[in-house]
Formats: structure tokens, C-alpha cells, sequence
């Protein structure tokens, strides 16, 4: 080396070391620090909920004799007679009751959110910045939505199970309460986002407010609308399972009966039953929601044939109307245009409306609720005031450290959950993502074990896993973690497809591969989805776990079912007042941690 | 036509400032529009023609001065006289701004709301005579086989014709109309703007409507206003008026570092436009890619 060489080499060494290092964005220390945290956070729970790998690998041992005490399943209709070891026919009657069962459920997810989706719109309209009649009543709205979504459809069950006695009532209201948080919200956001164009036109004809919102809002709002609608509901037919357990009549009732007896050959028809209803629903309200949202038909099916032929018939008419003429013929055409033309898009609509209203109307019959309780009801009323009845709140039996330690093993569940469904996801997501997958085999089969893993609901494998592993809080851990990959390792996928693809091209033209593409390109660039997925992963465990203790699975929910159990409101009253809390704070924490990503 | 000597609009010494703007939109703004007349708002974006316009139709408060349309100080009318004399006066807007989940009909049917008593939806619930009368309206526009099409589904000069036959419906005596073709490809723009001037000349209707090619503006009103960063720079019959006469007062040439401002941004919205376009096409391909692949 010449010293002119060293010399400049030195100097290059120089400018090097001075070469300015901007300070990270404070969004970017923010998700660094929200993905540390909750990898140490999941560890430690991991750690303190006493999970070990023998002991996971041992209870696969329980799985044979797990089996042999669920086989043969019994089928309603059929009971297992111990002593022959075999399936003995009830006859008829339990088949039909357990038919009744299920139009009972599906009426009460249906009739609850329907009233919530009625009640919704004047809350909406009071909470959508830009219809709100005065700054009070929007403050008055989003307040009463956000209250509603706080208090979980259980807690508001148990109470209403306790005024108006057991049965499908109970269930409604629930719903129908709890779901105005959800529906209110998204139906005031969908308002938000409107063209404001139309409605300001229809102001410059004169219309008033009223008209204003019916003519120029509503129509555009209302598919979003209705998505949110059967969106809700859909959730909602996912929480009969747990309604069911304080005692609201439907499928969830009597898997709740048939687990208390321990009579596992009787409740795993009903949990694939269970499955069976959640995935078909999805399958239904999706394709009901992106009819709405103007996707044409243009299928091969049998339905979208018939849509088009009927569609090609009425151009007959429009053509009748189209042929110029003298000016009594325009008079004719228009007389004859009063009459609107049969094409296929109106034939749809209307069917469209009479199937959604006699599916309402059924609803509210299958749902066999007991209208009348609404008005007998207020006799409870002065009992449910009287004193230590409901009011005042007490732990009653539990000490506050019990109470505290529930607590805290509520949140070991959900941080614990949150990493173990992260690193599946991570796997499983990207190998269901179009840009990382080897091919469209591979990512196809990860998609549809995502869409099935995302048809269970979390708390029939919270049950499943109380079953084969006890009662506890590592069940309602496994539960969770396996029923977050669902929606996770969708969210992951989905957002892996959104990265730009053209960085992607250029790294794997420079002669990368596959994974070297993957690691330079895809993941940087998908960090940020990544990391708001994951807390809203976690917001959601939460949630699920101050719940999951209803059905066995450990934490706060434990102590709620308890109470209710022994018919102890006073004490049931503490612990909803401390869930509601619990999911409140949870939230805005929620929000504030992702005001500090942006 | 005849052009009365009866005043429709009459405004005088119109400020409007909006807070946080370093200009005012309009400063001093006087004008009288009589009946029957014709008349093109004629300036560079961002000169306050809207604004004007809306002033007129009570969409906008004045910061100062006074705003009279059909012997009613606008500005100071409230709730239920507001809206009637809104009734009176018919708007077009440069995007349309009609609701597309509806059907054609029912969107002109929205032109009759002053005269109706509470909300409506559907077309059922607006009277017989009502609906007759707009698909005559659609009629004149040309447009009756698409009465009930969702109105998304047309293309944007029928959008605009669509919202002419609403404005109609009102039996408007003035019609604002807010750079009706702006949005529009030539073709469609000359046959929005004749329909416009031969509804007016068959009603007698009062029109004022804001343009900025000053091409389309000569031939078609016979009265041009001249409108420069707010304020009136030009008032003349368009009778032996030349193009180049007009580019002399009103100048395409920048005279301001507003102006300037103006003619940039107008650059850059057709370089937007252009770009989505373009991004636009991008999305359609990559989508019947994906489509394509899907279907293997």
C-alpha cells in the first residue's frame, strides 16, 4: 500500500465516522419497542402459566384414551348404552328438538343484531362528524357506542337471565345491546366517508336535514351498511356457544348441558354442528356481502345463468322505449316508462328484500322468546334493587389476591397466546402469501387452512382443549394461540401480497433467492402492518380472555360463572364491573400505543 | 330572447375570506344578473367562481357585503325560507354529484325535495305526478331508457345531463351551473353546454355559469364576467367580442404570484389525473393477471 493509499484510505476512515446518524422516528422506536415487549411478555407468561414440553407431549399420550371416552359419538337422537357398548335410538322427538335448538340460535343472532342495526342508525347519525346535529350530541353517541361495546354480551346476558329468567330473551337483548358498540361505530364511519358531493347537492334543491340524510347519505352508506350488519352477526353466532353457558336458550345450551354431565359423546355432534352453522353463515353473509358491494354476475353458477337470461329478456323493452318519434310518441314512451321494466338487476333486488324480510321475521319466531317477559319483567326489578341482592358490588368468597392473581393470569393467557399464534402465523402466513409461497399449490392449501382455522370459534376450542387437557388456564392458552392463526396468518398473508412488488423484482433480478428476496424486501417492508396486527391480536386476546373462563379455560371469567352459578349476583355484579374495566382500559390503551406508531 | 329589466341577482360589495387563507376569496365583488340573461363566470381556478356561485345559492355565508337573489337577501335567510328559495334556484356542479346507488329517475326525482314534507327513499314514495313529470325531464335530456339504471352506471356527460334533468325538476328561474364540463372529454362537453343554452332559451331561464376556457365561453353566453383572484376584472356583452380582446383583460398570462399559484396547480391536477389514469391501468392489468392466474 502507497501512502497516497493509506492517506486516502485514512481520510475515507475519517468521513466514514462522521457520516451523520439520524435519530430513529419515534414510530419506529415505538413498534421496536411493542414487538420487544411482547416477545418478553410472552415468554415470561409462557413461562409462568407452567408450560414444558414433557408435560405437552405427555397429555398427547391422553389422546387414545381421550378417544375412547368421545367414540362413538351420539348423535342426537341416540344415547351410548354403557353396558352393550352400543348406540341405543331415542326415536324422533330429541332430533327435532335439537333442530328447534338451532333455529332458535340462528333467530337469536339474527333478531338481536337487527334490533342493534335499527337502533344503530339515529346513534350513527349522532355520531358521524359530519351529520351531527351539535358537538354535545356526538360526544352523547360515541359515548353510549363505546359503552355498549365495553360490556361483553355475556355480562349483559347474565344480568337479563337473572330479570327475566332462563330462554332466548335474554340472549337477544344481549345482542342486540352489546352489538349497537360494534354496528354504531362502523356505520358512523361509513357515514364519515361518503361523498359529500350528492348530499350538497341535494341541499342546493332546497332539501331539508331529514331529506339530506335519506336521499344523499343513506343511499351510499347503506351496503357498508349492511356489511357491518351481517359482519356483526356473524360474530355474534360465534358467541351463543358462550351465552349458552349462563344459561340462554339454543346449541349453546346444550353443549353447556352435555359437558356438565361430562357426556363428551353427546357434545361433540353438537360442536361440529356448532362449526358446521359458523362456517356455512360465513359462507352465506360473504356472499350476500360482496353482492352488495356491486359485484356483477358473471359466475357459472346456477343462480348467476338465471340472473343473466332474465336480464337479456327485458332489453326488449328498453329497446320499445328508445325509438325516436313524434312528439306523441315521446308522451306514449313516457307513460310507458312509468311502468318500471322487469330486468333481471330489479327481479334480484326485490327477491333480495323479501328473502332478508322473511328471514328477519322468521327469526324473531324461531327465536321462541317470550315477548311477553318484557312487560312482567319490572315485577323483578324491586328484588333485583334490594339490598346485597345485585347492589353492592362484593368479592363475596374470593380474597382480592385471588381476585388479583386472576388477573394477572387473565393477561399471562393472552400475552402468552399472542406470541405462540404470532410464530405460527408468521410461518403459516407467509407461506399463504402469493409473493413468498413456492407456488400457488402451497399457498392455496395455507389459505384454506387459515379460512378453516378462522370458521372455529375460540371458545369451542377452548372447550375442546378443556376437554383433552383439564380445566385451566393452558387450555384457554392453546385455544386462543391456535384460533388467533386463523385471523393472524390472514392479516400477515394479506399484508405480505400489499408490499409493492417492485423492490421485490429488482432484488431477485440482482440474482437473489426466494428466501434472500423474502428477508431483504417482503419482511422490511411489511414491519409496520406487522406490528399494528399484533396489537390487535393482543386487544382481541384480552378480551377473549377475561372470557375464556366461563367455559374452564382460567382468569377473571372463572369467577363470573361461579357467582352465577351459585346464584350470587352481588358478587357476579363485581366481577362484569371489573370485565367491562379490564376490556375499557385495554382499549385505550389500544389506541394510545397505536396514536404512538403513526 | 328577450332579457328582461327585472333584476334576478343582485350583488354588491361581496368580501368572503376564509380563516387561515392568505387572501380573501372575494373582494368587492358587485354584480346584477336580470332575467332571461345568459352569463359566464369566466376565470382561472382558484379565482373565486365557486364561491360566488355558492354564495348565490346560500351554500356559502359572506364574510361582508350583500347577496340578493329573487328579491331575497340570501345570507340572511334561515331553515325553511332558505330552502325555498333554494327550490327556486337550480345548481350543477362540476363532478355531477349525483347518488350513484340510486336510479336515474329517483335522482331527478330528488329535484322536487323542497316541495315535499319529510324524507324519501325509493321511487315509490314520491308522487305519480312527480315521476311523470321527471321522466319528461329525462326525456328532454335524452336519457328515458336509462331511467332506471343505477345512475353509477352512466357515463360522465350523462351523469351531467341526468343532473340538469334534477335541476329542472325544481322549475328553477335562475340555473347556476359550476364548471358544468369541466370534468367532461370534448364531445360530451359541447353537448352538456348546447343543452344547458337550449333549456334556457325554451324556459326563459336566467343562467350563470362559470367557465375557465374562454374558446367555449365566447360562443355560447351573451354576457362574460371576468373574474381575477376575487375580484371583477372584466363585465362586458359578448356582441363583436374577440378572443383575443378577452386574453387581453383577463390574460392568460400571469400578472400574480396567485395567478401563478393557479395555473401550477391546475398543471399539476391534470399531471394527477393523468398519473392515477395511468396507476389506474396498472391496477387493471395486475388484477386480470391475478385473475388469469387464479383461473389456472
Amino acid at each position: 500500500m502507497t501512502l497516497v493509499e493509506r492517506d486516502r484510505e485514512l481520510k475515507l476512515a475519517d468521513r466514514v465516522a462522521a457520516v451523520k446518524r439520524p435519530a430513529p422516528k419515534p414510530a419506529t422506536i415505538a413498534s421496536v419497542a411493542v414487538l420487544a415487549s411482547l416477545v418478553v411478555l410472552g415468554v415470561l407468561s409462557i413461562g409462568g402459566l407452567g408450560f414444558s414440553l414433557p408435560e405437552i407431549i405427555g397429555s398427547l399420550n391422553n389422546i387414545p384414551q381421550f378417544v375412547a371416552r368421545t367414540l362413538p359419538w351420539a348423535w342426537p337422537g341416540w344415547h351410548y348404552d354403557r353396558d352393550s357398548a352400543t348406540l341405543v335410538s331415542d326415536g324422533w322427538a330429541p332430533v327435532w328438538s335439537i333442530l328447534a335448538a338451532i333455529a332458535s340460535t340462528i333467530g337469536i343472532v339474527i333478531a338481536g343484531t337487527f334490533l342493534a342495526f335499527l337502533v344503530s342508525i339515529p346513534i350513527a347519525y349522532g355520531a358521524a362528524r359530519n351529520t351531527t346535529p351539535h358537538a354535545v350530541v356526538l360526544v352523547i353517541c360515541r359515548a353510549l357506542g363505546i359503552v355498549a361495546r365495553a360490556i361483553p354480551a355475556v355480562a349483559f346476558a347474565s344480568i337479563f337471565v337473572f330479570l327475566f329468567s332462563l330462554g332466548p330473551l335474554p340472549g337477544i337483548l344481549a345482542f342486540f345491546l352489546h352489538s349497537i358498540g360494534m354496528i354504531s361505530k362502523m356505520m358512523a364511519d361509513a357515514i364519515e366517508q361518503i361523498d359529500e358531493g350528492p348530499r350538497l347537492a341535494i341541499r342546493s334543491t332546497g332539501g331539508s336535514k331529514a331529506q339530506e340524510f335519506w336521499s344523499g347519505v343513506v343511499p351510499q352508506a347503506l351496503p357498508a351498511w349492511i356489511a357491518v350488519g351481517l359482519h356483526r352477526a356473524d360474530i355474534n353466532l360465534r358467541e351463543t356457544v358462550i351465552l349458552g353457558y349462563v344459561g340462554v336458550a339454543g346449541l349453546g345450551l346444550e353443549l353447556s348441558n352435555a359437558i356438565h354431565v361430562l357426556n363428551y359423546r353427546r357434545a361433540f355432534p353438537i360442536v361440529l354442528m356448532i362449526i358446521v352453522l359458523c362456517i356455512l353463515f360465513e359462507v352465506v353473509s360473504s356472499i350476500v356481502r360482496s353482492r352488495m358491494l356491486g359485484v356483477r354476475p358473471i359466475g357459472n353458477g346456477i343462480g348467476d345463468t338465471m340472473v343473466r337470461a332474465a336480464a337479456k329478456r327485458s332489453t326488449k323493452i328498453a329497446v320499445a322505449i328508445t325509438k325516436p318519434g313524434s312528439t306523441e310518441a315521446r308522451a306514449v314512451a313516457i307513460q310507458a316508462s312509468m311502468k318500471r321494466p322487469w330486468t333481471g338487476e330489479r327481479m334480484a333486488s326485490r327477491v333480495a328484500v323479501w328473502v332478508a324480510a322473511l328471514v328477519i321475521v322468521g327469526s324473531f319466531v324461531a327465536s321462541q322468546a317470550k315477548w311477553s317477559d318484557l312487560l312482567t319483567f319490572w315485577g323483578n326489578l324491586p328484588i333485583l334493587l334490594k339490598k346485597d341482592n345485585l347492589w353492592p358490588p362484593t368479592f363475596g368468597i374470593y380474597s382480592p389476591e385471588q381476585v388479583v392473581n386472576a388477573v394477572f393470569v387473565t393477561f399471562q393467557v393472552a400475552f402468552a397466546a399472542t406470541l405462540m399464534s404470532a410464530i405460527l402465523s408468521i410461518v403459516i402466513g407467509s407461506l399463504a402469501a402469493r409473493n413468498v409461497a413456492p407456488n400457488r399449490y402451497v399457498r392455496n392449501g395455507f389459505r384454506v387452512l387459515l379460512l378453516v382455522t378462522r370458521g372455529v370459534p375460540e371458545l369451542i376450542l377452548a372447550i375442546i382443549f378443556v376437554i383433552v387437557t383439564g380445566l385451566g388456564a393452558q387450555a384457554g392458552t392453546l385455544a386462543l394461540a391456535i384460533g388467533g392463526v386463523g385471523l393472524l396468518g390472514k392479516l400477515i398473508a394479506d399484508s405480505l401480497e400489499e408490499v409493492p412488488n417492485g423492490p421485490e423484482r429488482a432484488i431477485s433480478a440482482l440474482g437473489a433467492t426466494r428466501p434472500q428476496v423474502y428477508f431483504a424486501s417482503t419482511v422490511p417492508m411489511s414491519i409496520p402492518a406487522f406490528v399494528s396486527h399484533l396489537l390487535y391480536m393482543l386487544e382481541q386476546n384480552v378480551r377473549a380472555a377475561t372470557l375464556l373462563g366461563i367455559v374452564g379455560g382460567g382468569g377473571i371469567g372463572l369467577f363470573l360463572i361461579d357467582s352465577l352459578r351459585v346464584s350470587n349476583y352481588a358478587q357476579a355484579s363485581m366481577f362484569i364491573i371489573l370485565i367491562t374495566l379490564l376490556v375499557i382500559v385495554i382499549e385505550a390503551v389500544a389506541i394510545g400505543i397505536r396514536r404512538a406508531l403513526k | 330572447m328577450t332579457v328582461s329589466d327585472i333584476t334576478v341577482v343582485e350583488i354588491t360589495d361581496l368580501g368572503k375570506f376564509y380563516p387561515g387563507a392568505a387572501d380573501a376569496a372575494l373582494s368587492g365583488v358587485s354584480l346584477t344578473v336580470r332575467r332571461g340573461e345568459v352569463v359566464v363566470l369566466l376565470g382561472l381556478s382558484g379565482s373565486g367562481k365557486s364561491t360566488l356561485l355558492r354564495h348565490i345559492d346560500g351554500l356559502e355565508l359572506p364574510s361582508s357585503g350583500s347577496v340578493r337573489a329573487l328579491g331575497e337577501e340570501v345570507p340572511a335567510l334561515r331553515g325553511t325560507a332558505l330552502r325555498a328559495l333554494r327550490g327556486r334556484i337550480g345548481f350543477i356542479f362540476q363532478q355531477f354529484e349525483i347518488v350513484g346507488p340510486l336510479t336515474v329517475l329517483e335522482n331527478v326525482l330528488t329535484g322536487s325535495l323542497s316541495t315535499l314534507r319529510g324524507p324519501r327513499i325509493g321511487i315509490w314514495t314520491y308522487p305519480r305526478a312527480l315521476r311523470l313529470k321527471a321522466l319528461g325531464h329525462l326525456d328532454r335530456v335524452g336519457l328515458l331508457e336509462r331511467a332506471y339504471q343505477r345512475a353509477d352506471t352512466l357515463s360522465g356527460g350523462q351523469q351531467q345531463r341526468v343532473a340538469i334533468a334534477r335541476a329542472l325538476m325544481q322549475d328553477p328561474e335562475i340555473l347556476l351551473a359550476d364548471e358544468p364540463v369541466a370534468s367532461l372529454d370534448p364531445e360530451s362537453s359541447s353537448q352538456v353546454m348546447s343543452l344547458i343554452r337550449e333549456i334556457a332559451a325554451e324556459r326563459g331561464l336566467t343562467v350563470v355559469c362559470s367557465l375557465h376556457q374562454v374558446e367555449l365561453a365566447l360562443g355560447w353566453g351573451d354576457r362574460i364576467i371576468g373574474l381575477r383572484a376575487g375580484q371583477v376584472v372584466l363585465d362586458t356583452t359578448t356582441d363583436g367580442l374577440t378572443r383575443d380582446q378577452v386574453m387581453e383583460i383577463y390574460g392568460r398570462v400571469a400578472t400574480t404570484t396567485r395567478e401563478l399559484q393557479a395555473i401550477e396547480q391546475e398543471l399539476s391536477e391534470v399531471r394527477d389525473a393523468l398519473l392515477s389514469e395511468e396507476l389506474q391501468k396498472d391496477d387493471l392489468q395486475k388484477k386480470d393477471r391475478e385473475r388469469d392466474e387464479d383461473a389456472r
